[in-house]
């Protein structure tokens, strides 16, 4: 008897392992990794499809290229594994390429983005530089988080330096929530996801710090592809071209209400 | 959205979940006998090769386990292993890992068993086989109840970290719900649906330990 559950399991394991092999996915099909909790980039709707600009961007794509789009939601922190081992063949959701130039093979930015600083509105706060001494929120390995980190940049060291704390949390929503209760007192957070939220919660309650000098950086959204695959990189390059030619990329941008930060093809 | 949209959505989510938790219960239950079993080997080499296996399952994180289980095809042996291989990673994984805690609990059981049983089946003319099977094992079931009941609630819950290496269980799907819907509603309904769960695991291991009672 236990023997045959043995056998049972290694048969189950080994033909497990069989199942996967030989779709490595880059002829046929076009994976698409994903962090699932970035509104209007790459998000779940009320049908529990996952959509957002950059899926519909993706989608366009590969209609293009007679590939089959797989959508896939990945861990932010295995993003690398999963692009290394070939288990997805591009990282595409308002991925910032400044910082990681030479991390991926990219193609030309799309989205001009921002990090900025959201705070509730009651707290009065106008400038960055009235943060000093608050408690800041920003998620794990963001570009936010790596702006304040860049020691060249002496002005956001200074001011990283000035916090009282910077909490590094998983995802925004829970980031949010502290910044809903009081527990923490801004969250450096991407405009596009920023405005979303702000847009989703009470009116009125949440405020971005405006202004140009307000910004934590200006930074730049491309797709990121595995080093070394610049085949990949230029087909979708090309097709993502061909859309800014002939106006679809500016329907997308227009239909996600994210025309002000594209940059494609300016 | 709806309550009810949102529960149609999670109760999808975790369809994945109950089947992360019966494949690892229906493999790990008995690869944790073998363990103890090596654990408790007369022979050296194979206790010592338990004791390692053991320490290492239990000594490192769940969620470091699985990364390796999914990535080391690729990263140790350049094969290259498609989305395909993500669900029976994820399964191998908690497999090995549960067996592990399994074993030094079935090992609690065993050794709680008085010589005299033993001795007893010896004296009746019982092999060694035969008196595990009839007369340690019934009573070694009786005595881990308790404690499998304990990991088989902590396994349900440990079904989260299989987002690791992306696969959509209910706790992942509340999650971006939540991002979506800028709402902890999501998260509080995740939690039902596992008290929920847990409660029928709890009541089912109670009514198991209640048939074995038969001495009380």
């Amino acid at each position: 008897m236990k023997r045959v559950l043995v056998a049972l399991l290694a048969i189950s394991m080994a033909a497990g392992v069989l199942t996967g092999c030989g779709s490595k996915g880059s002829d046929k099909t076009f994976t698409v990794g994903f962090d699932a909790e970035f509104p209007p980039y790459g998000y779940r709707d009320d049908n529990g499809e996952y959509v957002g600009f950059d899926l519909d961007l993706a989608a366009e794509v590969c209609k293009r290229q007679g590939w089959e789009l797989v959508k896939q939601p990945i861990d932010w922190d295995a993003k690398d594994m999963e692009l290394s081992s070939g288990a997805i063949d591009c990282i595409w959701n308002g991925f910032t390429m400044n910082g990681r130039e030479d991390a991926y093979t990219w193609t030309e930015p799309y989205v001009d983005n921002s990090q900025v600083f959201v705070v509730a509105a009651a707290s009065g706060v106008q400038n960055k530089e009235e943060l000093a001494g608050k408690v800041v929120a920003v998620q794990k390995d963001s570009s936010a988080l790596a702006a304040l980190n860049d020691e060249e940049n002496t002005d956001n060291i200074a001011l990283r330096d000035s916090f009282a704390q910077l909490i590094e949390y998983a995802d925004y929503n829970t980031a949010f929530m502290d910044l809903e209760q009081g527990a923490v007192d801004a969250v450096a957070i991407d405009i596009g996801v920023a405005q979303y939220q702000i847009a989703q919660r009470e009116a009125g309650k949440f405020v971005m710090l405006q202004g140009e000098d307000n910004k934590l950086a200006v930074e730049q959204y491309a797709v990121g592809f595995l080093k070394g695959n610049d085949e990949l990189r230029d087909t979708v390059q090309k097709t993502l071209d061909e859309m800014a030619a002939d106006g679809t990329f500016t329907q997308i941008a227009e239909k996600w209400g994210l025309t002000d930060s594209v940059c494609l093809g300016k | 959205m709806s309550l009810l949209t949102m529960s149609a959505q999670l109760a999808e989510g975790f369809l994945i979940t109950v089947e992360i938790f019966v494949l690892t219960l229906l493999f790990s239950l008995p690869l944790g006998l073998i363990v103890a079993f090596g654990r408790m080997s007369g022979c050296k080499v194979i206790r010592i090769i338990s004791k390692i296996y053991i320490s290492i399952m239990r000594g490192t994180p769940l969620m470091l386990q699985i990364i390796v289980v999914y990535f080391a095809p690729f990263y140790v042996f350049r094969m290259h292993v498609g989305t395909g291989y993500r669900f029976p990673a994820v399964i191998v994984a908690f497999v090995i890992n549960y067996a592990a805690y399994f074993a030094e609990i079935y090992r609690a059981g065993i050794e709680s068993i008085p010589v005299g049983q033993y001795e007893a089946a010896q004296v009746l003319g019982y092999s060694k086989a035969q008196t595990f099977v009839k007369i340690i094992l019934p009573q070694v079931v009786k005595r881990v109840l308790p404690p499998v009941t304990n990991e088989t609630i902590t396994l349900v819950k440990d079904t989260s970290m299989a987002f690791t290496i992306s696969i959509a269980e209910m706790f992942t799907v509340a999650k971006q719900i939540g991002a979506a819907q800028t709402s902890v509603v999501p998260l509080l309904a995740a939690g039902v649906f596992y008290y929920i769960f847990n409660l029928v695991v709890a009541s089912f291991m109670e009514y198991l330990e209640k048939k074995t009672s038969y001495y009380r």
